[in-house]
């Protein structure tokens, strides 16, 4: 099966966890292999389903898995893995000198997108062509846009160090013909060769963002701060190739307004999710809104 | 014979010194310019987005000590420059 990746996006505290809990569930409900990811550090999902979840999948029904994404365990797991790199090839005294740098590098500004990063990668690893949609229910606008644009500015760096590398590389050639003559014999470098490593990898999460695969649901509700941030955000993602499939309007209480949403977003493609007269909390509520108002 | 054979190699060994030794110091100074770049988070530099440096820092140990090494001539930039090309 082709899995479709469904990303909710938006403002904080517009909807994004209800609205994609609901999606979920009703299309779970409709025979289809679901799984829900929670990405936010917030972690909505274990009250709105009222139980707990882990990086482990739990069945919910039959077809609804959920998982949590545990950033910390992410941030942790790459720089020790990292260290554990740095020890074996350095040698005794750099990497007892650079250890002392690890016990601040956890704090790294970015560190936090690129373990969201690390966690997405890991669900496609496991889950793709076994589910029919993934959903993620993704952090509020910030974070959101630095996930998706972080491989498009990696690239950025990285093409500009690889132009370095290869003028030190060709340098080093020319250095070892003259020195060795006849012997010369050209060595691999390590460092051009993981950078186009990590240019390949980084090119590959960069067309997958903008590929088919893919589906940008942005949630908003109708008032002037959701409607503004949804627009830059829009704008924002649009500049990176990346396009807002959905329009998901949330909590909405009278349908006069659909059309000047549709106007003021050039999207025809919208969602719209009516404001629960119950708390929308537990599976059954959860079943009592679809058969209520998504039915 | 023998003795000018030697003589001949020895000859020759000066002469590519003599031949790669700029390019061996602009090498370094671009090994320089590299670690920095990478590394630029260390010393307040605009840094790239940090998993770049934790990926080739794993690759990065001759970089480090040139790195270290050039801290030692960085205030006579000119001095290191005039000694590499033999003016006093």
């Amino acid at each position: 099966m082709d899995t479709k990746y469904l990303f909710f996006v938006g403002k904080g505290g517009v909807g994004k966890s209800s609205t994609s809990a609901l999606t979920a569930l009703f299309n779970a409900e409709q025979g289809k292999e679901l799984l829900l990811v929670s990405m936010d550090p917030a972690h909505n999902q274990c009250d709105i389903f009222e139980n707990k979840f882990s990086q482990k999948e739990k069945k919910i029904t039959d077809k609804l898995g959920i998982i949590e994404i545990d950033l910390d365990f992410w941030i942790k797991r790459y720089l020790k893995d990292t260290k554990e790199h740095i020890k074996r090839v350095y040698a005794y005294q750099s990497a007892f000198n650079l250890s002392s740098y690890f016990k601040i590098l956890k704090y790294s500004p970015g560190l936090e997108e690129y373990a969201l990063l690390l966690a997405f990668e890991d669900i496609v690893k496991k889950y793709d062509k076994k589910k029919d949609i993934i959903i993620f229910d993704m952090p509020p606008t910030a974070l959101t846009l630095r996930f998706f644009s972080l491989p498009f500015i990696t690239l950025v760096w990285l093409g500009e160090l690889l132009k370095l590398r290869k003028e030190i590389v060709q340098k080093k050639e020319i250095v070892s013909k003259i020195s060795l003559g006849k012997n010369f014999s050209i060595e691999t470098d390590k460092i051009k060769t993981k950078l186009e490593e990590m240019i390949d990898r980084n090119e590959k999460l960069n067309n997958f963002f903008v590929s088919d695969k893919i589906g940008i649901n942005l949630v908003l509700n109708y008032d002037k701060l959701s409607f503004v941030e949804a627009k830059r955000l829009k704008k924002s993602l649009e500049d990176l190739g990346i396009k807002i499939e959905k329009l998901v309007v949330n909590r909405i209480e009278n349908e006069n307004y659909v059309n000047e949403i549709k106007k003021e977003f050039e999207n025809d493609n919208i969602l719209l999710f009516k404001k629960a007269s119950f708390p929308l909390s537990g599976v059954n509520n959860l079943r009592n809104y679809i058969n209520e108002y998504m039915k | 014979m023998f003795d000018l054979k030697m003589f001949w190699c020895s000859f020759d060994e000066i002469q590519r010194g003599k031949a790669t030794d700029i390019l061996e110091w602009e090498l370094g100074e671009l090994e320089n310019i590299f670690s920095i770049i990478v590394m630029g988070q260390f010393i307040g530099f605009p840094a790239p987005p940090p998993q770049i440096t934790f990926e080739l820092l794993p690759y990065m140990e001759d970089n480090l000590h040139i790195m270290i090494s050039k801290v030692g001539t960085a205030h006579d930039p000119l001095g290191e420059l005039f000694s590499v090309l033999d003016i006093d």
